[in-house]
Parts: structure tokens; sequence; C-alpha cells
């Protein structure tokens, strides 16, 4: 267990290409990770993957949520069979007028063309097959959107072009920037290619997280399969949206908005990590403490002012969802690579 | 329905002499103003757009056949850009689906529907001589070509990482403004404004016809299916597309004059494009099927020689097919962070479609059901398109859930669920329009054999592509993307050998056309006998150079509820 | 019977301006690109450019005289001239779903003004507009003035329904001069404006809706002026002029669009503010 995933694995795939200032940022990135190394950490190994697709399977990846296990119940119970049902009906109904109505078995057709009954049964069915899809899918878009709580971590996810920099706003507000690994890394370290990053979006299990997305350039979207979770990244907003992971593991993800060249090859490593083990990774970040620490770090810093429990900006965000409060402007990495301070080290 | 066949046959043979008369061939093709030349334009530009958007796709098909990138580099040095730039190679990918999808939606299935059976076929139903204005209805053909034109202009100037305009087919914001700089996303933006100006013209032209050419006697709730269809569709895009226009505009002044509709530096918002982009593009998946509703009718009446059931529910499904349609865009949005209250009121709209178009569904069998069914084959095609369009729209009731979306959005099974719509469900009845009707239009047979064979292989082909792309996409494999981790392969190397099964039929098509237009037998003017009731089959096959010289007459009892048996004899 | 036409339609001989016109907006589009992007091009757009509009505005022009020459030899009969009712109903709805575009983004714009954009500010009008058009000074104005002229173009109709000629062309020479002042105190509006075009969502959507509906004023303005110049020629009768009426019915869109404008654009939209 525990191989070290990290370093030098540069702005993956060929980097030679264009001349835009996407690219320079790629490098840049590449660069940053070289550095110094802080206390290391050892991070899961490939055994510990819960989350990632598998050759020739037919459903949904496993789900490793709430939301996800109610989505995946009403997707598997409800849905699938209905749709399933109705295809088949169709089917069966058109075989049946092959078989029964052909020219020959029934030379003479009828001249039906009315019957209220069963137009209103064939309007009325529907409706009710509906309202019971309908039902399990309001509660389902009710639970995704429950606020966060006051307690809840908040980890900003920014799309670039063409990687992922997480930023950890409770935690001191290091970000932490994510490339994918080339191939031969990721087979190397036992990872699936395409899939597997240097950095991974280390998070705690168990516990409400806060994740905000934002697109620095373009639109990206931040896409996990295996936690039920999809929420674009969008210049000039903050998404928001609550995310509680149930189990220690690796969760990967992908890019899931068009976002131009590399869009295929801006993947999302999770690794949840029991809250104690999560503490002790964000101390090996450049500038990284506990929620605990960063809140008496910013209590003693406006001691005067009334001490916000979790910085002002997340809080005016716990009533409403998606209240965008950075300016693009002057949004950490918008328009130019990030700079040395808030990238990261493992 | 609305008459009998053989009702006006015995003028129609008259009709020759002066009613023949044809311009010479420049002016003809190049100058017409009659819309059965016009229809033929419109098929013969579908034809070459679809060969050119399928061998797109064939190309994609290759690329994604393994993972990894294998012949994207081929493609950037056809276009004249460095096939060796990893950069330059997905950008090449984005291109080709951008081109794709633009083809097959704004140059296949439009012009072939529409354009071309609709200025064929919507007139001959009315009874009508030809279009309210038939000099418009050139014009709209000529400006789908140019917006072509300009279309694979953008493919050989930079747009960005590379030569040629990647924005995908939705054109998203800020990706297509301050993320592809150079000419190509401007070509790509003044296609859409030049097609888009062609069919905003051609749907005032079909509703003034509808409207007002009918022939005595033929009010709207006697008129063919396939007119109904055409009728809604036209609303649809008069109502839709200057939407979309505007849209692009403001993509046009963001990109060069310094506007911020979609800038968040100036306050803009990229969601607003995708409001503006899908309260278009939501109807507009519609009109890409209405018209195939109608032609579905006429053909499945018609080879069960009974009328079709529920006449008017059919009409009025369409109608609210196409009113609803305006109130449910935002259900391609779903991940973009609208409110929970946004997300379940759409999510709800959307559902209620699937419920005038099961009213489609269950009528079409009703029709069947009692008839006498004859296995011709534009029926085989539309016994395919009613199944296949059925599995198409069912997952798409799966993804109007906005909390199953999250999931879904942006994967295969969104690929999955509109390529059932649209290359099964659109295509298909387009295939049952075209083996319909072209006896009717060129005067000659196809072969019924090599049509069912063609029928056969592109069935098993596109059940083969797409169907695996379910998997991929519960799985999640990412739209859009050229190149995908090994777990994938299993299913994306069986859709690309379906694609080699349907490029196969494909094959069988055009010999078939080919035969058919050197050796076919003369059709006769009701080739498909008692079943074929609509006034285009009281015309010769082909029709002469202008129908109609009289009007038909239809009587007052006469109704599509006795259309076959109680026909009454006028003249 | 045969090969005789026994029906009102208009079956038209076959014309070359639906392909020019076609190529012409090609020409133009493509020239609109090149103008664009100049780096790329170079200077060649000027060329490109100027004969697309050329080919343009040859092509309205050639189309519709030939449109006019057709009316006068009687080929509009009744159906045709309701064919054209129709046509031009349905043509003036699509403009209105065009200013729904516009209006829409202008609405989402003011009810929503960014917060996070340093030039809006989280108000509306945004930040950096530092003072707006009074809305009671020249947009008021303008108002009056197209109201004044959608009354002057109905007594241009109501005096050729009454045969009486004379009333016809003081009506539409009204209309026009009332046109043209419109414009020119738009221009000036323009020229004299406290904000920039574009830079910021305000400016891009003010400037763009009132552009849009400008630049129709003008189209609306050359229609009367065709019709002025047929009324000259004797072409309207009591009974038939659609080609007036469709200018008439244009015009009252235009009218109508500025209404909305001038409410939510000039009046609402710049509520508040400083004016100028
Ligand atoms: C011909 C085109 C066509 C048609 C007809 C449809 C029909 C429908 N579509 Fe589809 N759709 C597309 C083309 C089409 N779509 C395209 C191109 C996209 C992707 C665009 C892009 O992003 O590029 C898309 C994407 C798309 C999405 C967004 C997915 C995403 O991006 O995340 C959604 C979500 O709601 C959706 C829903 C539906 C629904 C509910 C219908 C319904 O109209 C279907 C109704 C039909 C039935 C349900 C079957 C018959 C009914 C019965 C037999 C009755 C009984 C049934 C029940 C009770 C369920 N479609
Ligand atoms: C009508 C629309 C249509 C049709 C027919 C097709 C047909 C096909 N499509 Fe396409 N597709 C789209 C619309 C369509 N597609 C759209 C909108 C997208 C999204 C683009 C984006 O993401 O922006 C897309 C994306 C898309 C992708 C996903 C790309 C990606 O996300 O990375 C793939 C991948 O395999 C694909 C494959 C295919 C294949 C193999 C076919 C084959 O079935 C093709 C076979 C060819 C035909 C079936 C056409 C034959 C017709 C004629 C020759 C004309 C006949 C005319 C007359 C008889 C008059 N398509
Ligand atoms: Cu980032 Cu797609
Ligand atoms: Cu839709």
């Amino acid at each position: 267990q525990a191989t070290a995933v990290q370093d030098e694995s540069a702005a993956n795939v060929a980097d030679e290409s264009l001349p835009q200032e996407a690219q320079v940022e790629g490098s840049v990135s590449a660069d940053a990770t070289v550095k110094e190394k802080s206390p290391s950490f050892d991070y899961y190994g490939p055994d510990m993957v819960k989350g990632q697709p598998e050759s020739g399977a037919f459903g949904f990846q496993s789900q490793h949520t709430d939301d996800g296990l109610f989505a995946l119940r009403m997707h598997n119970a409800l849905l699938l069979p209905i749709i399933v049902g109705i295809s088949v009906l169709v089917l069966f109904l058109l075989m049946w007028v092959m078989f029964r109505y052909n020219r020959r078995a029934n030379t003479v057709p009828s001249r039906t063309a009315h019957n209220t009954l069963i137009e209103v049964l064939w309007t009325v069915i529907p409706v009710l097959i509906l309202v019971v899809i309908a039902v399990p899918s309001i509660t389902l878009l009710a639970r995704q959107y429950k606020s966060p709580p006051d307690d809840a971590i908040t980890i900003k996810a920014n799309g670039y072009q063409w990687y992922w920099g997480f930023e950890y706003v409770d935690n001191g507000g290091f970000e932490v920037i994510s490339n994918m690994k080339d191939e031969s890394q990721a087979l190397a370290d036992g990872e699936p290619p395409q899939l597997a990053a240097d950095n991974r979006m280390v998070v705690p299990v168990g516990v409400p997280l806060r994740i905000q997305t934002f697109g620095a350039d373009v639109i990206h979207s931040f896409g996990v399969p295996s936690l039920w979770f999809k929420l674009d990244a969008v210049p000039g907003r903050i998404n928001e949206r609550l995310l509680t992971i149930n189990e220690p593991g690796i969760y990967y993800g992908q890019c899931m908005e068009l976002c131009g060249a590399r869009h295929a090859y801006m993947p999302i490593v999770i690794e949840a990590r029991p809250l104690d083990e999560y503490n002790a990774w964000v101390r090996t970040q450049p500038g990284g403490m506990t929620v605990a620490e960063a809140r008496a770090a910013e209590a003693a810093a406006n001691a005067p002012a009334t001490a916000e429990p979790a910085g002002e900006e997340i809080d005016a965000e716990s009533s409403g969802i998606q209240e965008p409060e950075s300016s693009v402007l002057d949004a950490p990495g918008a328009g130019e690579p990030p700079t040395q301070d808030t990238s990261p080290t493992t | 329905m609305a008459t009998t066949a053989d009702q006006f046959q015995a003028h129609a043979e008259e009709h020759h002499h002066d009613a023949d008369h044809k311009p010479s061939f420049f002016a003809r093709w190049f100058m017409s103003t009659n819309h059965k030349d016009i229809g033929t334009l419109y098929l013969i530009f579908a034809i070459i757009a679809g060969i050119v958007g399928g061998a797109i796709s064939g190309a994609m098909r290759a690329e994604l056949h393994y993972p990894g990138i294998q012949h994207l580099g081929m493609l950037v040095n056809f276009l004249g850009g460095d096939g060796s730039s990893f950069d330059q190679q997905g950008h090449m990918w984005n291109v080709l689906i951008t081109a794709h999808g633009l083809i097959m939606v704004f140059f296949m299935v439009m012009p072939a529907m529409i354009g071309g059976f609709g200025n064929w076929f919507v007139p001959l139903m009315i009874g009508a001589p030809d279009m309210a204005f038939p000099r418009m209805n050139n014009v709209s053909f000529w400006l789908t070509v140019v917006g072509f034109c300009s279309l694979l202009f953008s493919m050989f100037v930079p747009g960005g990482t590379g030569m040629g305009a990647g924005t995908g087919w939705t054109v998203y914001a800020p990706l297509s403004t301050t993320g592809s700089v150079g000419p190509a996303v401007d070509f790509a933006i003044f296609a859409l404004h030049l097609a888009g100006a062609g069919s905003i013209l051609g749907a005032t032209n079909f509703i003034t016809t509808i409207f007002n050419m009918r022939a005595p006697g033929m009010t709207l709730h006697k008129m063919p299916l396939f007119v109904w269809s055409v009728l809604v569709t036209a609303f649809l895009l008069l109502l839709a597309l200057p939407v979309l226009a505007a849209a692009i505009t403001m993509l046009l002044t963001d990109r060069n004059f310094g506007t911020t509709f979609f800038d968040p530096a100036g306050g803009g918002d990229p969601v607003l494009y995708q409001h503006l982009f899908w309260f278009f593009g939501h109807p507009e998946v519609y009109i890409m099927i209405l018209p195939g509703f109608g032609m579905i009718s006429q053909i499945v009446a018609t080879f069960s020689r009974k009328p079709v059931f529920g006449y008017l529910g059919m009409a009025y499904a369409m109608v609210a097919i196409g009113v609803v349609g305006f109130i449910v865009w935002a259900h391609h949005m779903y991940t973009v962070g609208l409110d929970v209250n946004t997300k379940m009121y759409f999510t709800a709209a959307t559902m209620v479609i699937a419920v005038p178009t099961g009213i489609k569904i269950f009528s079409w069998i009703a029709t069947m059901w009692g008839g006498s069914i004859e296995f011709k084959s534009p029926m085989v095609w539309a016994l395919g398109f009613i199944f296949l369009f059925t599995v198409g729209g069912v997952t798409g009731v799966v993804l109007a859930n906005g909390g199953i979306d999250d999931n879904l959005h942006d994967t295969y099974y969104v690929v999955a669920h509109f390529h059932y719509v649209l290359s099964m469900g659109a295509v298909f009845s387009i295939f049952a329009g075209f083996y319909y009707w072209f006896p009717k239009m060129s005067g000659r047979w196809h072969s019924e054999f090599l049509s069912h064979v063609h029928f056969w292989m592109f069935f098993i082909g596109v059940n083969v592509i797409f169907f695996p792309m379910h998997f991929l996409g519960l799985q999640g494999m990412a739209r859009r993307y050229p190149d995908y981790t090994p777990a994938y392969q299993y299913w994306n190397e069986i859709a690309s050998w379906g694609y080699v099964i349907m490029a196969a039929s494909m094959v069988v098509f055009f010999v078939n056309i080919a035969y058919a237009l050197v050796a076919g037998k003369r059709a006769p003017g009701n080739y498909w006998g008692e079943g074929a009731t609509t006034l285009e089959w009281s015309l010769s096959s082909p029709p002469p150079f202008h129908q109609f010289e009289t009007l038909p007459v239809i009587e007052e009892h006469h109704s599509h509820h006795n259309a076959i048996r109680e026909a009454p004899r006028t003249a | 019977m045969a090969g005789a036409k026994n029906h009102d339609y208009h079956i038209l001989a076959p014309d070359i301006w639906p392909v020019v016109g076609a190529l012409s907006a090609l020409t133009f589009t493509s020239g609109m690109v090149m103008f664009m992007h100049s780096d790329f091009f170079g200077d060649a757009w000027h060329v490109v450019l100027g004969l697309g509009v050329a080919g343009l505005i040859a092509t309205f022009f050639g189309w519709f005289s030939k449109i006019v020459n057709e009316a006068q030899r009687g080929d509009h009969t009744p159906v045709v001239q309701l064919h054209m009712r129709y046509g031009m109903i349905l043509f003036i709805a699509s403009e209105v779903m065009f200013f729904v575009g516009w209006f829409w983004s202008w609405f989402d714009f003011s009810l929503f003004p960014s917060v996070i954009s340093d030039v809006i500010g989280g108000i509306w009008p945004p930040e950096s507009i530092e003072a707006v058009m009074d809305p009671l000074d020249l947009p008021l104005l303008n108002t009056m003035i197209l109201l004044c002229s959608g009354t002057t173009v109905t007594w241009a109709h109501h005096s050729l329904v009454h045969g009486d000629r004379d009333g016809l062309k003081k009506g539409l020479w009204l209309t026009i001069g009332l046109g043209i002042l419109f414009s020119a105190i738009q221009a000036y509006e323009y020229a004299h404006a406290p904000f920039d075009f574009g830079g910021n969502t305000y400016s891009s959507a003010f400037y763009m809706a009132t552009g849009f509906h400008g630049f129709h004023v003008l189209v609306g303005t050359i229609f009367l002026i065709v019709c002025l110049r047929r009324a000259y020629a004797g072409h309207f009768t009591p009974r038939q002029h659609f080609g007036f009426e469709a200018a008439a019915w244009y015009w009252h869109f235009v009218d109508v669009v500025w209404l909305f404008l001038f409410i939510v654009v000039y009046v609402w939209g710049g509520w508040g503010a400083e004016v100028h």
C-alpha cells in the first residue's frame, strides 16, 4: 500500500503543442509541482480504489454517498424497470400486430378509427406512471439541495484549461494543483491511465463537504460518477453543493464539460480519509491547518470584529446556494498561472 | 385520407402538355421557382450533407475504436495544421464533433425533412399548385447551401488551439468567445445565421401555404397528418430560430466588438447563453422529429390499409408537443447550478411531453391493429422507427429527472439517447419517407429487395453502435472525449464495429438509388394501392411540372374517417 | 382544361435573384469575418464586404422591383394578397422573437446585476455607468416622434382608402420625415451618450437592443420611401395597396418595440441613476 502519488509527472502529455496562454499555464503548473517536500504523507494505493469504471459493465458505478445510493435505487428499482417495460410493451404490441394483422392473416382491414376508452387509458396511465416517477425524483432533488451545515468543510474546485486546482478554503486557503499523470506513470503506479492525477483532492470521510466549483477560463465540470456528483465550474459564478462521502477510498472523476483541446485530460482524483488522517494531510500542505486552527487564526486576526465561524464569505453562502461571491478578476488562477505558494507539495 | 387516389387520375394523364414544359437546365436548377424541383435540390443537398456528416462520424468511430489518439494527427495535417501537436489533435476532435453535430442537424435532417419532403408533398397533399412564395422558397434553399459553405470555410482557418471551430454544436460561451481566437468560430456562427435565415423564410412559406392554399373543402381537420406536422414544425422554427439568431449575434459582438453579454468581467453571464441557446435548442429537437412523425402516420395508414387511428388526437398531440417544447429548455442545464425549484419545475415539465408522444406511439399501433399490413420497404422502416424512437424517448424520460441527470449529463448516455431519437428516429423516418415517395418523385421503382437489405443492415448497425453507449454513459464515460481510460474500450470497440455494418448498408442504399435511376421500372401514379389515399397519389409519377391547374375539390362529407370506402366521385 | 391555369395562385417564372441574394449573403458574412480578423486576412475585406453589400442591395432592389411589376401586372389576385398578409405577419412574429432575445439579456442583467464584476458592482445601472440618458429628454421626444409617425402613417392609409392621393403623399412625407428625424436624434444621442459601447452589460445590451431597433427604423423608412415613390407613380388603389399596408404594419411594429425599449431600457432600466 501507500505508493507515493506525486511530483514530477508533468503536465501529462505532449507539451510542445500550441503557443496558447493555456499551454503556458499547463507547463508552469507542472514546474510548480517540483518542489520541496513537506513531511511525507502515506497516500492510498490502488487497492483503495472504490470508484472507477469497469470494463464491459452495464450499469452505474457503485455509489458511495447516501444521495448516490438513493438515486441508484431510484434508477435501478423504478426508472429502469419502467423504461424497459414500456419498450418491451411497445415491441410486443408491434410484434403482435405484425403477426396477427398482416395481409395474409387479415385480408379485410377493419375501419375502426376511434375508441374513446382506450384513448383515455393511454393518456391517463402514462400520466400516473410519470407521477410515480416524479415523487422520488423531487425527493432526490430536495436531498441533493440540502444546505450545508455550519461545520461543513469548504473545498473549492477551480477548473483551469486544462487541470484542476483544489482550494482548501477552511484549512488555510492553500490550493492543490492536479495534473493528469501520463500513461506510463499511471500504469507504473497501478492506476488507470487518464484517470490518475499527480495530486489528489484529499477530503475527510463522513464529514459534510461544501464543494464549490469555479471556472477560471471557460466552463469545466466537476464530475465524479461514483459519488453521484456533477457540478459545472462556470466563470463568474461559484456553484456549491453538499457532498458527504461514506467510506474511505479513492474516487475517480473527470471534467464533464467541453473546455477545449485537452478536455479529456483533466481527471479528478478524490481521496477520502478519516478526519484525523485528513488533518494530518492538511498539515503537510503549505499554510495548511485544521479547521479549528484556521478559525482560531481568523478570530485572532479579526479580534475586534465578531468572529465568524468559517470566514465571512462562506457564511453568506450557507443561507442560499450559489451566491456568486468572488470576483473573476481576482479569483485565484484566473487568467494567469497559479502562484508558487498556492501550489501543492506532497 | 382526404380524398381518393383514383379520383383525379383521369385528368392527371392529360396534364402533361403545357404543364410539363420545363425550363432549360440552368434556369430549372439554379433559378427554380418550382416546389418539386426545389424539394429535389434539398434532398440531393441533404444526401451530400449526410455523406459528409456520416463520414465525419466514421472518422470519430475510428478514433474511438481504441483508447489513445490514433488518427487525429492525420486529419490535422489535412487541414493544414501541425499533426504532431497534441493540442491540435485534441482540438481536431472538437472540430469533428462540432461539424458532425451541426451538419447532421442543420444540413441533413432539416433540409431532408422540411426542405425536401415538406416542399415536395405539402403542396401536393393539400391540392395546391405550388408554395405560396415560390421565389422565397428558392432563396431558402440557397441560403442553406451557403450556410454549409460558411461552415466548411471555418474548418480551414484558425479557431484557437488549431484549425476549425471546436466549440461543440452548442457553441457555449466562453469557450466560443475568449476560448477560441481566430476566424473559425465566426464563420461557424455565420453559417448558423445563413441557414437560420433560410429556415425562417421557409417556415413563413409553409405556414402561409398551409393556411391559405388548401384545396376547396379541405379544412384543417381534414389535412393529412404530414401537413399538420410540417405546420407545427414551421411554427417552432419561426419562433425559436430568431432567439438563436440573437444569441449567436451576442457571441459575435462579444468576440469582436467588446460587448460583455457572456463575459463575467463585464457583468455578463455564460449561463445566459445556455438559456438562450436551449430556448431554441429544445424546440429544435422537435423540429427534427415532428415531420418524421407526420411521415410515419401516412406510411402506417397506407400499409395497414386503414385510416389513422385517433386522427384529431394525433394532430393535437403534435401541437401539444410543440407548445410544451417551449417551456422545458433548462433540462439541458441541470448541472450549471440552477436552484432547486427551477430544477423541480423543469423535471416535471419535461416529463409531461412523454404523454402526447405516447398518444402518438399507441395510435400508430392502434392504426395497425385490425389492419391488413403489407411489409413494403417504407413500412419496415416505419416499424423500426416506432420501436427505436420509443427506446430513445424513454431514456429521455430518465434524463428528465434533474437528480438522475446529475450523473448522466454530458456522458454517453445522453449521446445514446439522442442518437436513438435522431440517428434512428429522424433518420429512419427519412428513409421511410424516401422509399415511400421515391418512385413518386422520380417515376421509377427502387428495388424492394435492396431496400429491405438496407433496412436490416442499417437496423443492426445503428443498434450495435448506439446501444452500448448507454452502458458507457452509465459507467461515467464523458462526451466529447477523443480518448478514454481502457475500461471503456470494450463497448467502444463494439460500437465502432457497428459503424462498419451501418456503412455497408449505406452502400446498398446508394446502389439501390443508382439502380432505380438507371434501370428502375416505371412507377404508376398510385403504386401503393388502395391504402394510399392522399392527394399526391392522384397524380402521375412523377407529377406534372405544374400540378392541380384545376384545383381538386374535397367533398363536404368526406373525411379521414372514411377515406377509402366512401370515396366520393368529384371532378 | 389541359395545361390551362384555372386558379388564382401566382405561378412564377424562374428567377436569378434568389441565388444571387444567397451568394451575396455569403460574400457579405465572409467579408464581415475578414473585416473582424484583418490581422489574419489582410485588407481584402474591403473588396469582399463591398461586393457582398452591393450584391445584397442589388438583390433587394431587383427582387422587389419584380414584385412591384408583378403587382402592377395584376398577378396579385386577392388570394395572393392574402398570402402576403400572412407572410408579413409571420415575418413580424419572427422579428418579435428576435427582440425577445435582446430583452431577455437586458432583464437578466438588470434584475440580477453581477456582484462579482467590478464594473457592475451589484447595482443597476452598473457602477461604471456614471450617468444614463435622461429618459424624459431626447428619448421621450423620440417616443413622441414615433407615436406621431404612427398617426401620420395611419392618416396616409385612411387617405389612400378614401381615394385621397394627396393626403396619402402628405402622410407618407410626414412619416418619412419623422422617421429620419428619429434616426438623426438617435445618432445624436449615441454620439453624446455618457457611456461607450461595450465593456459592461449595460452598454452592451443598451446599444445592441436600441441599435437593432434603429436598424429596423432605417429599414422601415426605406420601405416607406419606396411606398412614397410608388404613390407618386400611381401604384396604389383604394382597394389594392398591400405594399403600403406592409410598410405600415412594419412601422407600427418598430413603434411598439420602441415603446418597450423606452419603458424597459430607458425609464425602468435607468431608474435611480444620475441622468445626463
Ligand atoms: C429528435 C430529437 C429528440 C427528441 C424527440 C427528444 C426527446 C426527448 N428528450 Fe432529448 N435530446 C436530444 C434530442 C431529442 N430528444 C438531443 C440532440 C439532446 C442532446 C443535446 C446536446 O446536449 O448536445 C437531448 C438531450 C436531452 C436531455 C438533456 C440530457 C443532458 O444533457 O444531460 C434531456 C433531459 O431531460 C432530454 C429529454 C428528452 C425527453 C423527455 C424527450 C421526450 O420528448 C421523449 C418522449 C417519448 C417517449 C417517452 C417514448 C414514447 C412514449 C410512450 C411509449 C408513452 C409511455 C411513456 C412513459 C410513461 C414514460 N433530452
Ligand atoms: C441528426 C443528427 C445526427 C445523426 C444522424 C448522427 C449520426 C451518427 N453519429 Fe452523431 N451526433 C449528433 C447528431 C447526429 N449524429 C450530435 C448533435 C452530436 C453532438 C455533437 C456535440 O457534442 O457537439 C453527435 C455526437 C456524436 C458522437 C459523440 C462525440 C463525442 O461526444 O465525442 C458520436 C460518437 O460516436 C457520434 C456518432 C455518430 C454515428 C456513428 C452516426 C451514424 O449513425 C452516422 C450514419 C449516417 C447516417 C445515418 C446518415 C445517413 C443519411 C444520409 C446519407 C442522408 C439521407 C437523406 C435522404 C435519404 C434524403 N455522434
Ligand atoms: Cu475541463 Cu472539460
Ligand atoms: Cu431538450
